[in-house]
């Protein structure tokens, strides 16, 4: 998943000359709490609502007139995206630099924007919670080869896998959980526990044959 | 089931729907999954089926699907009708439940959603309808199609979507728009027993039925829950089926003047579900429970149930102690108190 896959565009921005009042406005009339800020069409820096916020507060030391233009405030060399930056990428850098917002860019024109709000949108997505789906978890040794043998499972029943997590178990071991288009999840892991897989959930109840 | 009903001397006459027409099914569902469900059922091929969750394992293609389909609907329509156009108080469908076929999507087994069109039939018919689905997964096309419909509130008890399929039915899945505050859910641990499931249906019911005054039941009773159940991981019991069900009939008489429609749904256990919902056509009629099953029907069934059964009720106690029962009760007390947290913005 690409960040122009995820990204909000167009987007809405604002020139370095307008008022803080006017920035407030902005964001609260379009529900947003980012705005990138244009000079031409050049990224010169990103303001929030947070930033907002904290340079008018009566709790700074020297608060800001409402008049205040956006230039005084903003931040300038923001953090960027490419467009064809996978999702984890922008996911780690927002982490690193605990920011809220990317703008995104291509040849220096700002052509989006993604959120912590889109990352959730991936991940919702990238684990399958969107589709009808039962939960299967299975353990597998942490060998090549695997993992390909529980998909070719999965892949001779014609079941569709919409999603699937690994993650370690101790050194030699990993935990699959997937998510599979199919309401008979039981009689699939006893399937797959006759074939000799560890199948964790769903777990075998203890008065069923 | 008939076979057991009529085994211990129960007449039963059911009556005959009519298939549903078309017009009923483009009540609900978009034309495009009717379209495809319609060209797949003469035996043509449809390249994009897969996308509306057609020629699946759960939901394959066969000939006369779409038939076979309108004829669940027509079931549960026609009980429906019984209801408002012939004054009928308890009706039960022998078949329909198919409450996770979606406006565009076939899934879980169910191609068209008989309760969706029903219980729309009866909003029309200017009845405002509470819908109870017990069966063990979440309801998730019911959900859908009415999630923004003022006029009925569904009220689902499953085995969380963490674990089961489809996924869905959190507690925050509250409704949208005029629905908001009508669509309820209450998803289960894993292995939640009889007194705690029951103990969450009075607490949520309670709660619900003092804000929405429904003028009929419909109920899907899936007999899923069920311990036996090789689908589910929840541990109910005949004996709480049966506390379930009387429940029900309560509440349809004290708010709905005695209306209420059931259908069946899911039931994977060839041993318990035909007990289950016998008692429930037992229990819709007033008649009492016999203690024993009929040998004559054990004879006949015993390829499929084995030699494990013998009387009516499940035996006390069913299955081994289940080790962490105290902690399963815990959370889905939470869950329940969570549930009515969220709700309360809603209702007044």
């Amino acid at each position: 998943m690409l960040v122009q896959d995820i990204m909000t565009s167009p987007v809405v921005a604002i020139s370095p000359d307008v008022s803080l009042q006017d920035a407030y406005q902005t964001m609260q009339e379009k529900g947003i709490r980012h705005l990138p800020v244009l000079v031409l069409d050049k990224l010169v820096g990103v303001i929030t609502d947070r930033d907002l916020r904290l340079a008018t507060s009566a709790l700074a030391p020297k608060p800001f007139p409402s008049g205040a233009r956006v230039s005084a405030v903003m931040r300038t060399f923001p953090f960027t995206a490419d467009p064809a930056d996978p999702v984890e990428d922008a996911a780690r850098l927002m982490r690193e630099k605990k920011i809220g917002c990317l703008p995104v860019t291509n040849d220096d024109r700002l052509v989006g924007i993604i959120t912590g709000l889109d990352l959730l949108d991936a991940l919702i997505r990238m684990t399958g919670a969107d589709k009808p789906s039962g939960r299967l978890e299975v353990r597998l040794a942490d060998r090549p080869g695997e993992l390909a043998q529980l998909a070719s499972f999965m892949s001779r029943r014609e079941l569709n896998i919409h999603s699937i997590l690994t993650y370690p178990e101790g050194a030699e071991k990993i935990r699959a959980v997937l998510r599979v288009g199919s309401i008979e999840m039981r009689m699939l892991a006893q399937d797959l526990r006759r074939d000799g897989f560890d199948v964790l959930w769903p777990p075998a109840k203890p008065c069923l044959p | 089931m008939l076979d057991l009903l009529r085994a211990i001397g129960q007449t039963v006459s059911p009556l005959e729907p009519e298939p549903a027409t078309r017009a009923d099914i483009l009540s609900v569902h978009d034309e495009r999954l009717v379209t495809r469900v319609e060209a797949l059922s003469a035996g043509l091929d449809v390249p994009d089926c897969e996308a509306y969750g057609l020629g699946t394992p759960d939901n394959p293609v066969f000939p006369g699907m779409d038939e076979a389909a309108r004829w669940h609907v027509g079931g549960t329509l026609k009980a429906a009708r019984l209801i408002c156009e012939q004054g009928a108080k308890r009706v039960l469908q022998l078949g329909g439940g198919l409450h996770h076929a979606r406006r565009e999507f076939a899934s879980g087994f169910c191609i068209y959603n008989d309760l969706a069109i029903a219980i729309k039939y009866l909003t029309r018919q200017g009845l405002w309808v509470a819908y109870l689905d017990i069966d063990v997964h979440h309801c998730d096309g019911v959900q859908q199609i009415l999630y923004e419909d003022m006029r009925v509130m569904t009220v689902s008890l499953h085995e969380s979507g963490r674990y089961l399929f489809p996924g869905t039915g959190e507690i925050h899945e509250l409704g949208s728009g005029p629905g908001r505050g009508l669509k309820l859910n209450i998803p289960l641990e894993p292995f939640t027993e009889g007194d705690s499931y029951l103990e969450a249906f009075e607490t949520v019911l309670k709660a619900a039925l003092g804000q929405f005054n429904p003028g009929v039941f419909v109920v899907q009773a899936g007999a899923d829950a069920h311990y036996d159940d090789p689908l589910a991981d929840l541990m109910l019991t005949t004996h709480d089926y049966e506390k379930i069900f009387r429940r029900i009939l309560e509440f349809a008489d004290t708010f709905a003047d005695g209306k209420v429609l059931f259908t069946l749904g899911g039931g994977y256990s060839l041993r318990a579900a035909p007990r289950i919902w016998a008692m429930l056509y037992l229990m819709i009629h007033n008649l009492p429970l016999v203690e024993a099953l009929p040998p004559a029907w054990l004879d006949k069934w015993n390829h499929v149930i084995g030699n494990k059964l013998s009387t009516f009720h499940d035996l006390n106690p069913s299955y081994p102690p289940i080790p962490n029962r105290e902690e399963i009760a815990h959370r889905n007390r939470q869950v329940t108190q969570r549930l009515l947290d969220l709700t309360s913005q809603y209702w007044l």
